[in-house]
């Protein structure tokens, strides 16, 4: 057996991600991510035309993606402390820190509530504002009833959810109340590594708060996903839609906090306290989430298969159409049955280097999953909206989709490393910290 | 007085705790006997590495027998839904194509088939069920389930002695040595 970790390796001030080693490639991330964003919201609110509506959708892509990472970060350590566990205390810091970013994200989302943007994405707003300008005197349900697109009727029996103010407390409400949860949960922890004397008092604080912190997140996730990605198209719903995306999120944090974990240990932290035993349980719960995945996905597109139900089948008929159905299928082999076969045998889990190149792999294959999700939509919408004529896909608009990625995961890289290096890189006066660094499974 | 001839099984010793008998397999397996076992009223973490047990090969045979599940699967739904007897459900074509309506019997028998093995698998491998065990002819092995911790060397192990073999187990702390014999003829 290795060598037994005891206090005495456990630095008693902790260690600390030294800022100037970091602060290029954090200042270049901030750059990017700063630089693109203002361009990004200056092009939002003035532009026109169809690639100002294609750009609305690769905003949504990008944000959506670095969203469901954050939104992982937060399940992990809610997860982690609502189940008492001892085995990650030494990696629980990075789950933190990944959760942390979710409340900055805001930034990024703020062009959604420009009426510039919201005209292509979601067309339910503009159908309601039409309605009900065209009916005052009627509830906005009788004013869509009485519209003379037909598809309206079925935005009537909805407007309870789907109404703008509605949505504007929702949207607001996410960020506030989740993120309000993250950060006190990663307070609790951070309290321990400078408590005098370190008992248990935050720990079982934290364990306490993330009770409730877990329904907040479940909420959250769900809703936040049916209203950016699933309101894109009104007329179709699916109640699979929240598990589908938090069974993406899950995995692909875990993704996140291995690469995490490994660049840590290759420059000279966490050598202690992290060993090939956490990354063997972490390999464990990314093959996990690869089958949950996989069988989630699986049953949405199953029952809506069998059931033929047209309000139902136009999500996939549209991403079964020409060369989306490609990317159908390419899920199918490369986001479940590739890395499935990958992290069967135990070994490969314990091997960094292949552990960094196929968790790059499942986090392009997330990419193109939420490129799924939501590109499909935009050329029936943009064409709709700017043309009256819906397309299959607008060309070129693929490099909005680049930009905007490049823009949205710098400034999610920018949050992260902000949080990695805002205090010890694990919670070394944490009761269970010698319980994790002596991992054995 | 007997006899009748019994075969030695081997030599059977006790220990204190688990903590002895920790460290006594350590001893023993750098001993480098192969064919012996050690006996405790409950699990304890790592022994397995103590004793310098290797990995078992089932997990191999499990992932035969999946992937068997997963082609009986496929070759059940494809011979009977599209060779032998088509049955058109909504519209839908009777064809290879029509693998969504297949998934989840391929799931079921890949896991159906790799459950079975596991648990065949694992009896297979451990000798189970059998009737009776050498062992048992021992007396104070009945505590086993008890309180007691036992070490057992069998005599088939290519290092056994009679007398090397005793006096190493006196050495790493083993209590009450005893010879058994295999009295189940």
């Amino acid at each position: 057996m290795a060598h037994q970790v005891t206090s005495k390796d456990i630095p008693t001030k902790g260690e600390h991600l030294e800022k100037s080693r970091i602060a290029k490639i954090q200042r270049l991330s901030g750059v990017i991510g700063g630089g693109g964003l203002l361009a990004s919201i200056i092009y939002l609110l003035v532009g026109s035309g169809t690639y100002h509506g294609s750009y609305a959708f690769s905003w949504l892509f990008a944000v959506f993606f670095i969203l469901t990472l954050a939104l992982g970060g937060c399940f992990w350590t809610f997860l982690h402390n609502l189940s008492n566990s001892g085995w990650g205390t030494s990696v629980r810091r990075m789950m933190e820190n990944l959760g942390f970013v979710f409340p900055f994200l805001f930034i990024f989302c703020i062009p959604f509530l420009f009426p510039e943007v919201q005209k292509y994405l979601w067309e339910w707003m503009t159908s309601y504002d039409a309605a009900v300008k065209a009916h005052p005197e009627m509830s906005s349900s009788e004013a869509l009833f009485h519209s003379s697109n037909t598809h309206d009727h079925l935005l009537a029996a909805k407007t309870f959810y789907l109404n703008p103010g509605f949505w504007l407390a929702r949207f607001f409400t996410y960020f506030i109340g989740l993120g309000f949860f993250i950060w006190l949960v990663r307070k609790f922890s951070i309290a321990q590594d400078s408590d005098e004397n370190p008992g248990t008092k935050n720990l079982f604080a934290a364990r306490k708060h993330s009770s409730w912190s877990m329904i907040v997140f479940g909420v959250t996730l769900t809703f936040l996903a049916l209203d950016l990605v699933m309101a894109l198209d009104f007329s179709w719903f699916s109640t699979m839609f929240g598990v589908y995306i938090f069974a993406g999120s899950a995995l692909n944090s875990m993704a996140v906090l291995i690469l995490t974990g490994i660049f840590l240990q290759r420059a000279g932290y966490l050598k202690k306290v992290v060993t090939q035993e956490h990354y063997h349980i972490m390999g464990k719960l990314c093959f996990a989430f690869t089958v949950f995945w996989a069988y989630v996905s699986f049953s949405q597109f199953f029952l809506i298969w069998y059931a033929n139900i047209t309000e139902e089948t136009r999500y996939f008929l549209l991403r079964n159409t020409e060369n989306w159905n490609l990317v159908s299928l390419s899920l199918v082999f490369m986001h479940f049955a590739l890395p499935f076969l990958a992290l069967l045998r135990s070994d490969v889990k314990k091997n960094q280097k292949f552990m960094v190149a196929l968790c790059c792999y499942i986090l392009f294959m997330h990419i193109v999953d939420v490129y799924h999700m939501i590109i499909p939509e935009r050329g029936p919408s943009v064409g709709l909206v700017v043309d009256h004529l819906p397309q299959l896909w607008i060309g070129g608009s693929w490099i909005g989709d680049l930009l905007a990625f490049i823009t949205a995961v710098s400034g999610f890289l920018f949050f992260y490393l902000r949080n990695l290096s805002s205090a010890a890189l694990y919670p070394h006066r944490d009761p269970r910290i010698l319980e994790s660094a002596n991992l054995h499974n | 007085m007997s006899t009748k001839v019994r075969r030695v099984y081997g030599y059977l010793a006790e220990f204190k705790n688990a903590s002895q008998l920790y460290k006594a397999a350590e001893k023993v397996r750098d001993a480098g006997f192969k064919k012996w076992d050690c006996y405790s009223p409950y699990p304890i973490h790592g022994l397995d590495d103590a004793m310098g047990v290797k990995r078992s090969i089932l997990p191999y045979f499990v992932f035969i027998g999946g992937v068997t599940g997963f082609l009986t699967a496929i070759a059940l739904a494809y011979t009977t839904q599209v060779g032998l007897y088509p049955t058109i459900v909504q519209g839908k074509p009777a064809n290879i194509f029509t693998t969504a309506a297949f998934f989840p019997v391929m799931f079921e028998l890949t896991i159906l088939f790799s459950g079975f093995t596991v648990l065949f698998g694992l009896l297979g491998l451990m000798g189970l069920p059998r009737w009776n065990h050498p062992i048992f002819a021992s007396e104070q092995f009945a505590r086993v389930t008890d309180d007691k911790f036992f070490i057992a060397i069998e005599a088939r192990d290519a290092k056994f002695s009679a007398e090397a073999t005793k006096s190493l187990l006196a050495e790493i702390g083993g209590e009450h040595i005893e010879l058994v014999e295999d009295d189940s003829e």
